[in-house]
C-alpha cells in the first residue's frame, strides 16, 4: 500500500503513465478531504445504484393494476410501513415509482451529457481556432439561442416536436449546447496564438490534428466541471417539462410529472407531490455538490495548489 | 404556444395558492349585496348568444339575457315562457306563434317587441355561427329566415319550420341560449359592415335578463349587476363576481377562507375534504354531459364488432364510479343521459376480463394489441384513461396514453386520426334529438362528409339506425317516440363502437349562508338570479 502510495506520489515520475496516475491520486486526495464533495458523490453513486436495481428495490412496479373496491380500498394511502411514501389515485405504490423513475432521470441526464456539450466543444474549438468568418457565423448561431431564456426555449420545441420523453431529452439537448461552445470558444482564443501551437503548425500539423490534439485536451477539464454543475440544472429542466406535461406520459413514472400529478391533491394528500419533490431536490443538491468537488479538482486555474 | 399560455396559468395559479398560504388566517368575508363565484371560465372566448357555444359562455348569457321559452331546472319535461307569454302550433305543425311579454325592458332602456324576438333569430340564422344548426335544422337560411321568422306586429312572432317535427324538439331548440333575444336597435347602432352588431356584442351587452353584463376581462372577472327593471323579480344580489381561478385547490382555500362564495370547480379528492366543513355545503346537478370511450373504426382492428365488445368489458365501471367519480358522476351506459325524453338506463356492461378475453380470441387477437388513446389533459379525464390504460392491460391490450391540449384533442378527433378518444358530449338542447343526431346518425361517412357528427368522426354509418332517427324526429306522440329512441339506444348500445361511461354530475361548493343558487342540467340553465345571503 505505501509503495503504492509512493508511486503515485512520487516527485519526479519516470513515466507519462506514471505522472498521470499520479495526478489522478492528487485530485481524488483532495476531493476526499472535501466533505460536501464526498456527500454529493455518495448521494449520485446511491442514486446509480439505485437505478441499476430498481426492479429488485421496488416493491410493486410502476402500476398497481386494481379494479373495483380494491382499488378503492388501497388507492390514497398515507405513508406507512407497507406503502413507505404511500400510494396514488390508482393504487400504485409511490416509492415504487420513484426507484424505478430514478432510471429515467438517469437516461435523461446521460443522453444530453453525451451529446450537448460534445456538439458545443467542437462548434466552440473550431470557432476560437478558425476565427474570422468561421467564428461569426458559429458564434452568431449560438446568439441566436442564446436569446432565448433556456426553459421558454425547451418549452417550445417539446411542444412543437409533440410530447414525450425523446422529445424533452432533444429539447434539452439543443438549448444546452451554445453554453458549452462559449466556453470553449474563450478556451480556445486563450490558447490559439501560444508557442507550442505555432511550433506544431510549423511542423506541418493539419487543423484538425491541432485541434484534436492539442487544443480540445486542453480545454475539455474546464468543459467537465462546466457539465456536472450543469447536470442539476439538467434534471431541473427535465422536471420542469414533465410537470408541464411536456415529458414523459402516463404512467411513465418521471419525477416532473408525479409532482405535477400530485399537484391537483397538494391539499388533501401531501405525500403525492412531496416525494418526489424530495428525490429530485435530492439529487440536484448531489450532482451540484458533485460538480464543485470536481471544479475544484479538475480546474486547471487551481492546479496544483494543494 | 396556447398550450404554453395555458400550462403558464397554472404556474401563476400556483404562485397564488402560496400566496394564499401565506396570508395565513386574515379572512374576509364578501360584502353582503355581492356575490363571489370562483370559476375556470377561460373557455369565454364571446358573449354573443348567436355564437356562444361554450359552457362558461352560455352559463353568463343564461344569466343575462331571457330566452323565447325555457323550462324547469328541476323538470325539464315543464317548459314555460320566458320572453314569450304564450305560444300556438297550427295544425299542420309547421307554425309556430308565440306571444311576447309586455313590460319587459332592456338595460338600454328600450320596451322589448315581438320585432327584437324575431331579429334575434334571423340575425343568429344569417351568421350562422356555431351554434346555428340548432335553428337552420328547421329548414331556415339566409335568404328565406326574413319570411319564416317574422314579427306580424309588436306582440307576435311567428315561426314556420319546414316539415311537422315533434313539437317538443321545435321548443327545446328555443330554449337554447341561441334563442336569446338581444336588443335590435342598440344591437344594430353598433353594426359594421353588415356584421349585424357581432364584432361589438362579443365584449358588449344588449339583454333584459335578470343580470347586466358590467365588465368582462378574459380569463380574469367577469362582473354582473342586477337588473333593477328585471320583470320577474330583481335579484337580492346587487353584484356577481365571477373570478376566474384557474387551481382548484385555490379555489377550495379561497372557499375554506370565506373570501369566495362558491368554487365551482372542486375535484372529486376536494370534495371529500371541504364534505366535514360546517361552513361549507355542496350543491349537486346531473348534467346531462356524458363520458364516453370511441374507437374509430377506420382503424382495421377496432372495427371489429367482437374487438368493439371486448373493449366495452375492460372498462371498470363500478370501480370508477367509487373511485374517480365518486360523488361526480354516474354510470350511464347509453347515448342519451338520464332525464332525457326515452333515455335507456340499462347497464350491461361491467368489467369481465374473462369474457373480454373470449371475445378478443374470437377476433383473433387472444394476446391483445397495441392502441393509442387520446384524451384532453384534465385530471379527471386523465384519471378515467389510466383506469382504462390498467384493465386494458389486463388483457394485453398496450394502451399507449397521450395526454393533450382540449384543442389539440379535438382537431385530432374531429379529422378521425385517432384510435380510441376518450372525451365528452353535452347536449345542445334538451331533446334527445341532441345526442341522436350525432351518434347514431351518419348520412355521408365519406372523408370529406359535409356533416360530421360523432359517429362520422369515428367511421360508424349504420344505414337502418340513421332511418330510424330521422323517424323518430318527425315523430308527433311523445310516448311514441320515446318508444323509438329506447330502440335505437338498445341496438346503439350494443352495436357501436362507443361505450358510454359515466354521466357527469356537476357539484359546487357553496358557503353555508348562501341560498337560492340553482345549478341547472346544462350550463345556461346554472342561476344566480334567486341567491339570497344570510
Amino acid at each position: 500500500m505505501t509503495e503504492l502510495k509512493g508511486w503515485l506520489l512520487a516527485e519526479n515520475p519516470d513515466s507519462r503513465t506514471q505522472a498521470a496516475f499520479g495526478r489522478g491520486y492528487l485530485g481524488w486526495l483532495r476531493f476526499y478531504h472535501n466533505p460536501l464533495a464526498m456527500i454529493g458523490f455518495v448521494i449520485v453513486l446511491t442514486l446509480l445504484l439505485i437505478a441499476l436495481f430498481a426492479p429488485y428495490i421496488a416493491p410493486e412496479g410502476i402500476s398497481s393494476g386494481l379494479t373495483g373496491d380494491a382499488l378503492k380500498n388501497a388507492r390514497f394511502l398515507p405513508p406507512s410501513a407497507e406503502h413507505w411514501f404511500g400510494t396514488d389515485g390508482q393504487a400504485n405504490d409511490v416509492f415504487s415509482r420513484i426507484v424505478i423513475g430514478s432510471r429515467i432521470t438517469l437516461v435523461i441526464v446521460a443522453l444530453v451529457i453525451f451529446t450537448a456539450p460534445i456538439l458545443g466543444f467542437i462548434i466552440g474549438t473550431v470557432s476560437g481556432y478558425f476565427g474570422g468568418w468561421v467564428d461569426i457565423l458559429l458564434m452568431r448561431i449560438t446568439d441566436v439561442f442564446l436569446a432565448f431564456p433556456k426553459l421558454v426555449l425547451a418549452l417550445a420545441l417539446a411542444a412543437a416536436l409533440g410530447r414525450g420523453l425523446e422529445s424533452a431529452i432533444f429539447a434539452i439537448a439543443i438549448t444546452s449546447w451554445p453554453a458549452y461552445a462559449r466556453l470553449a470558444r474563450a478556451e480556445t482564443l486563450t490558447i490559439r496564438n501560444t508557442d507550442y501551437l505555432a511550433a506544431a503548425k510549423l511542423q506541418g500539423a493539419s487543423h484538425w490534428r491541432l485541434i484534436s490534439g492539442h487544443i480540445m485536451p486542453l480545454c475539455l477539464s474546464s468543459l467537465i466541471v462546466r457539465v456536472t454543475l450543469d447536470m442539476a440544472g439538467i434534471i431541473l429542466t427535465a422536471a420542469g417539462l414533465g410537470f408541464l406535461g411536456l415529458g414523459a406520459q402516463p404512467p411513465t413514472p418521471e419525477w416532473g410529472a408525479m409532482i405535477a400529478e400530485g399537484r391537483d391533491y397538494i391539499l388533501s394528500y401531501w405525500w403525492l407531490a412531496t416525494f418526489p419533490g424530495l428525490a429530485i431536490f435530492t439529487v440536484a443538491l448531489g450532482f451540484n455538490l458533485l460538480g464543485d468537488g470536481l471544479r475544484d479538482v479538475l480546474d486547471p486555474k487551481s492546479g496544483g495548489q494543494h | 404556444m396556447k398550450s404554453l399560455f395555458k400550462k403558464a396559468r397554472h404556474l401563476a395559479g400556483a404562485t397564488s395558492l402560496a400566496l394564499a398560504l401565506s396570508t395565513g388566517t386574515v379572512s374576509a368575508a364578501t360584502p353582503k349585496d355581492s356575490l363571489v363565484v370562483g370559476w375556470q371560465f377561460d373557455d369565454i372566448i364571446t358573449l354573443d348568444s348567436a355564437e356562444a357555444f361554450e359552457f362558461s359562455g352560455s352559463e353568463v348569457i343564461g344569466n343575462t339575457y331571457d330566452r323565447l321559452i325555457s323550462y324547469d331546472p328541476n323538470d325539464v319535461s315543464k317548459i314555460f315562457g320566458q320572453a314569450a307569454e304564450s305560444w300556438t302550433i297550427s295544425e299542420d305543425g309547421k307554425t309556430f306563434t308565440f306571444k311576447i311579454r309586455k313590460g319587459i325592458k332592456f338595460a338600454s332602456g328600450n320596451e322589448m317587441t315581438a320585432e327584437d324576438a324575431a331579429f334575434s333569430l334571423q340575425r343568429a340564422v344569417i351568421l350562422n355561427k356555431a351554434p346555428g344548426f340548432i335553428l337552420t335544422q328547421f329548414g331556415l337560411n339566409e335568404t328565406n329566415v326574413k319570411d319564416k321568422v317574422k314579427a306580424i306586429d309588436a306582440d307576435t312572432l311567428v315561426f314556420e319550420t319546414d316539415k311537422a317535427y315533434a313539437p317538443t324538439f321545435v321548443l327545446y331548440c328555443l330554449t337554447a341560449t341561441i334563442a336569446s333575444v338581444v336588443d335590435k336597435e342598440e344591437v344594430m347602432k353598433h353594426a359594421v359592415d353588415g356584421d349585424m352588431g357581432l364584432a361589438w356584442l362579443r365584449t358588449h351587452y344588449a339583454g333584459s335578463g335578470p343580470f347586466k353584463v358590467e365588465q368582462w376581462k378574459p380569463s380574469e372577472i367577469v362582473v354582473l349587476s342586477a337588473n333593477q327593471n328585471y320583470w320577474n323579480g330583481v335579484p337580492a344580489m346587487k353584484n356577481v363576481f365571477l373570478r376566474h381561478i384557474g387551481e382548484s385547490s385555490v379555489q377550495q382555500l379561497l372557499l375554506e377562507k370565506g373570501d369566495i362564495d362558491i368554487a365551482r370547480n372542486l375535484e372529486t379528492e376536494q370534495l371529500k375534504s371541504v364534505e366535514d366543513n360546517k361552513e361549507i355545503k355542496l350543491i349537486k346537478k346531473g348534467k346531462g354531459t356524458l363520458y364516453y370511450l370511441s374507437m374509430n373504426m377506420k382503424d382495421p382492428i377496432l372495427a371489429k364488432p367482437k374487438v368493439q365488445q371486448a373493449l366495452k368489458y375492460l372498462i371498470d365501471y363500478k370501480g370508477l364510479a367509487d373511485t374517480v367519480w365518486d360523488g361526480r358522476g354516474q354510470i350511464q351506459q347509453a347515448f342519451l343521459p338520464k332525464g332525457f325524453l326515452g333515455a335507456l338506463e340499462d347497464q350491461p356492461f361491467s368489467l369481465d376480463v374473462e369474457k373480454a378475453k373470449e371475445l378478443l380470441t374470437e377476433a383473433g387477437y387472444p394476446d391483445g394489441f397495441d392502441v393509442e388513446l387520446i384524451v384532453r389533459n384534465s385530471p379527471i379525464r386523465v384519471d378515467t384513461a389510466k383506469s382504462i390504460q390498467t384493465t386494458f392491460a389486463k388483457v394485453g391490450i398496450k394502451v399507449k396514453l397521450i395526454p393533450m391540449d382540449g384543442k389539440q384533442v379535438l382537431t385530432v378527433y374531429r379529422a378521425r386520426k385517432h384510435q380510441l378518444f376518450f372525451g365528452t358530449w353535452g347536449p345542445d338542447y334538451q331533446d334527445p334529438h341532441t345526442n341522436a343526431d350525432t351518434f347514431a346518425k351518419n348520412l355521408d361517412n365519406s372523408d370529406d362528409a359535409k356533416s360530421k357528427p360523432v359517429a362520422w368522426r369515428n367511421a360508424y354509418a349504420p344505414e337502418q339506425m340513421t332511418k330510424d332517427t330521422l323517424a323518430a324526429l318527425v315523430e308527433r306522440d311523445a310516448d311514441k317516440r320515446a318508444a323509438m329512441y329506447l330502440a335505437i339506444q338498445k341496438e346503439h348500445q350494443q352495436t357501436a363502437p362507443f361505450a358510454f361511461v359515466m354521466q357527469e354530475q356537476e357539484v359546487a361548493g357553496v358557503r353555508a349562508n348562501i341560498d337560492g343558487f340553482v345549478l341547472g342540467p346544462s350550463f345556461d340553465s346554472n342561476s344566480y338570479k334567486d341567491v339570497v345571503k344570510k
